[in-house]
């Protein structure tokens, strides 16, 4: 234990004052009153002193106790503390240090031991002079005895000078004077309590709070061996770290992804008017979010900062922007990084050590000495000469502060998109949305319409008590010679979350599902590339930021027509190509017959239309082949080959068959079979018109628009043979091709039908809009289900690209029609 | 639902399972925010017409390669 004050020998027995409480009356003395002030003041308002009388200041005696080993170390005379927790939740504090000083001294006007002056008297101690101990922790002198007084029991031994000298202690209150008990060879004191019971609300310790602020100080004290014993559960620790506050920032660095492998550490010294300020600084950066920061000043954790950790942040932040401005790292940075900023990631351990320091408080939770320029001085010194001698270091902790400044900034825009502000009506709704009266969201609807003419014409058609229309704009920009890029603008989604009433944000669990104000949310786009590209938009959004929606089944995709068709006063809406080629084709093949491979065979009725049917599909999925191989007659040739298995591609035969016929073919050139050695399979490769090297191999047989296209060439083959002579009883026309039959037989059909292509929601009528897209009567809604986006998710990556990058693949976008999004 | 997906921004794996899925962490959906929020998300639309769609893209070179 520390020698809290320095006194000359004087060997007169002190007076004791052994009473358990103090009294009040009787032998009421002007000199009892002051110890009992002192010790009584403290019983009475312990948090005052120790901070509260729970948990915290349960094992803040132990620290107080602690401090004062801690201390003798940092003094240079002590080496090892052994700390014990005991069955009955008392401790035993024991050090290797001078021992407390046991000689006789006045106080006021009474002869008593230092020891039990120290163990006493508040502010009695050997720290207000800095020549007894040049740096400390403990301060106002107040700890040990504080302890003392909130104990139930105090017992105190001190080994020094060859004797042992033992004193106890009640609540503070001595037992008998310290009395030399015998012999010994030790150096030490050892101190022995039991926390008062009527004062502490709690009462057990806890091994593990104490082992770290135990490890702390090990930390902080190179080559100081601290231990800790349980004897309520037998488990015991031995804290010794020469590494210092290096080996405190690796520890705190566990389990993380740290940045640079070596932890960077300043040290140093600087003279102050009041003596020397040591500074010990350690840091390492992680790729975590979080900052992990220990500040200390004379081991005392500064928990709440102080003048040490505001020079250390400042020098940190400037050292940091300094260099990002000279390194050129800054360019796309609106300002400058901020102390938030070079706080993410950062496990940092600063520690500095001086005389007379100030505290807030007695827990000394904040350092207040004037010491923020000399550490903020120290630090950029250090930290700019580690830098410069270590470039890659100091670009990777730049960066992830320029990362931490992009978030910020990201996090403000994401807080933009989801405010309230004042462009809505006064029900806090978006002015474009045109709501329904119904109040029960089970029964609403909200149609969301690209475009305003769509959208005019939705809220003619709708039925207002429970449809509510939304109409959208897709925002074009970037046009260039062969596309437009198509975005929704920021008030376009900020509509759209606002209309929907769940709200979002930059968690999942910000949506609140129980205030969606419609129970259906309905696309209505127009069944073009634009619509589609609309529609993908806001599934991706949806699918990111409401994913609850559509795993609750909320979101569906209207299914408004491609076609009508009339026949006198009747007319049929449909929905697309496929069903339209079927019904022109039926109504043709009513008084129709078609002979083909010269006269050979006849087709009529349904076989007829089925056979039709195909060969316009098979027409449609050859045209997407094609579009890969560009050469009718090497695709024609390459779905004629009967490579429908990767088997097909193990062997030579069937493609050594197929070369045969490239070869003949017109601008096909250096035809040639090689092995892949990669999957072990043949390819084909040749020269086409261009000269451009093409390649036939399983990975386009696998496509599923070649196993399409294979499939109905499969189908057709048998009748598709050319020429075809269509009679209609009266007359025959001859076809030289299965293409020129198929216009053929369409032309003749709109001769009986008019035929209306709707290429947008716009063109149609309201009541044409309401009749088939929009009376839950008669339209059909095809609800989104989740697993089928999680599968469109890569391609809505792929699909969307930042604004700056041009997509190569936009072919592949493309694969995501309507089709492929359709449930 | 038991999927793996990249996240959006970051494009770390992540598990059906994590709350914040399709994102692998709050901080990677407020980007994915402040992406729509600016207008980041773009499509691309050919500006021929739709009915072409089909029709070659003037690349000069072979997809198959």
């Amino acid at each position: 234990m520390s020698a809290k004050t320095e006194a000359r020998v004087n060997l007169k027995a002190a007076e004791a004052t052994a009473l358990a409480e103090p009294e009040i009356d009787g032998e009421y003395t002007a000199k009892s009153i002051k110890v009992l002030e002192g010790m009584q003041a403290v019983r009475k308002r312990p948090a005052m002193y120790i901070g509260s009388t729970g948990e915290m200041g349960l094992h803040h005696l132990v620290y107080e106790v602690v401090d004062n080993s801690v201390d003798e170390a940092l003094a240079g005379f002590c080496t090892r503390v052994e700390v014990t927790i005991h069955t009955d939740n008392s401790i035993t504090v024991v050090d290797n240090g001078r021992g407390i000083p046991v000689e006789e001294m006045e106080v006021d006007g009474e002869m008593k031991s230092a020891a039990e002056v120290v163990m006493t008297k508040l502010h009695a101690g050997g720290k207000f002079d800095s020549s007894t101990y040049k740096v400390s922790g403990g301060l106002h002198g107040v700890g040990v005895s504080c302890v003392n007084a909130l104990s139930e029991a105090f017992d105190l031994e001190i080994w020094r000078d060859g004797y042992t000298w033992t004193m106890s202690f009640a609540k503070g209150v001595a037992l008998a004077p310290l009395e030399r008990s015998g012999k010994t060879a030790k150096r030490g004191t050892k101190i022995t309590f039991k926390p008062d019971v009527s004062i502490f609300t709690v009462t057990e310790y806890n091994f593990d709070t104490l082992a770290n602020r135990l490890r702390e100080l090990s930390f902080l004290n190179k080559g100081l061996v601290i231990t800790l014993s349980d004897e309520r559960s037998e488990k015991a620790h031995e804290f010794k770290y020469n590494g210092g506050i290096a080996e405190f920032v690796k520890h705190l660095s566990r389990g993380k992804q740290v940045l640079h492998d070596k932890v960077i550490l300043m040290e140093g010294e600087r003279v102050l008017s009041e003596g020397v300020l040591v500074m010990e600084i350690a840091l390492q950066y992680n790729d975590s979010y979080s900052e992990t920061l220990f500040s200390f000043a004379n081991n005392i954790n500064t928990v709440d900062g102080g003048a040490h950790l505001s020079g250390f942040r400042s020098a940190l932040t400037r050292t940091i922007n300094s260099f990002g401005q000279s390194l050129g790292l800054f360019k796309d940075l609106k300002e400058n990084l901020t102390g938030d900023d070079v706080r993410e990631g950062l496990v940092a351990v600063v520690s500095v050590k001086l005389p007379q320091p100030q505290f807030e408080g007695q827990t000394k939770g904040k350092l207040n000495s004037d010491i923020k320029g000399p550490v903020e001085a120290f630090i950029n010194e250090k930290l700019g000469e580690f830098f410069d001698h270590n470039p890659p270091v100091a670009r990777k902790v730049i960066n992830k502060a320029i990362e931490a400044a992009r978030a910020r900034e990201a996090a403000r825009k994401a807080r933009d998109l989801t405010r309230r502000k004042g462009a809505l009506d006064s029900g806090g709704l978006p002015g474009k949305l045109a709501d329904c009266s119904e109040r029960d969201p089970e029964r609403c609807e909200i149609f969301i319409v690209e475009g305003e003419s769509a959208g005019g014409t939705a809220k003619q058609g709708r039925d207002r008590r429970y449809q509510a229309i939304l109409p959208l704009k897709g925002k074009i920009l970037n046009v260039e010679k062969a596309r437009y890029d198509k975005m929704l603008g920021h008030e376009e989604i900020r509509a759209l979350i606002t209309a929907l009433g769940t709200g979002i944000g930059p968690s999942a669990a910000d949506l609140d599902y129980a205030k969606l104000r419609y129970g259906k949310v309905i696309l209505m786009t127009d069944a073009d590339v634009d619509g589609s590209h609309i529609r993908t938009l806001l599934l991706t959004f949806f699918f990111r930021h409401m994913k609850i929606l559509i795993e609750r089944g909320n979101v569906y995709i209207a299914q408004p027509p491609l076609y009508r068709i009339k026949k006198g006063k009747s007319e049929q809406y449909i929905k697309d190509d496929k069903e339209y080629v079927s019904v022109m084709m039926k109504r043709v093949t009513e008084d129709r017959t078609v002979r083909y491979g010269e006269g050979a065979a006849e087709l009529e009725g349904a076989k007829l239309t089925r056979f039709l049917v195909n060969l316009s599909e098979y027409f449609q999925f050859f045209e997407k082949v094609d579009k890969r191989l560009r050469n009718l007659m090497v695709t024609e040739a390459a779905l004629a080959a009967g490579l429908e298995k990767k088997a097909d591609f193990g062997q030579r035969t069937k493609l050594e068959a197929l070369e045969e016929k490239l070869k003949k073919l017109p601008g096909v050139t250096a035809t040639e079979l090689l092995l892949d050695p990669e999957h072990n399979l043949w390819e084909l490769r040749f020269k086409n018109t261009q000269h451009l090297q093409m390649c036939l191999n399983w990975e386009l047989a696998a496509l599923p628009e070649f196993r399409q296209a294979a499939a109905k060439a499969a189908l057709v083959r048998e009748c598709n043979v050319p020429p075809f002579l269509v009679s209609d009883g009266d007359a025959m026309v001859e076809k030289a091709s299965g293409r020129e039959l198929l216009d053929y037989i369409l032309e003749e059909s709109k001769k009986v039908f008019s035929v209306q292509r709707y290429k947008g929601l716009g063109e149609m009528r309201a009541d044409q809009l309401w009749d088939t897209t929009m009376d839950p009567a008669r339209r059909t809604l095809m609800q989104v289900k989740l697993e089928d986006l999680v599968a469109a998710e890569d391609i809505f990556t792929t699909l969307m690209g930042e604004n700056v990058e041009s997509r190569r693949s936009f072919i592949e976008a493309n694969a995501l029609d309507v089709k492929n999004l359709d449930i | 639902m038991n999927s793996r997906l990249r996240c959006p921004i970051c494009h770390g794996l992540v598990a059906g399972t994590d709350p914040e899925f399709p994102f692998c962490s709050a901080r990677c959906r407020t980007q994915d925010l402040a992406n729509w929020s600016t207008g980041k998300y773009v499509v691309h639309t050919p500006l021929f017409d739709p009915e072409l769609a089909d029709a070659p893209e003037d690349s000069d070179e072979s997809p198959l390669q």
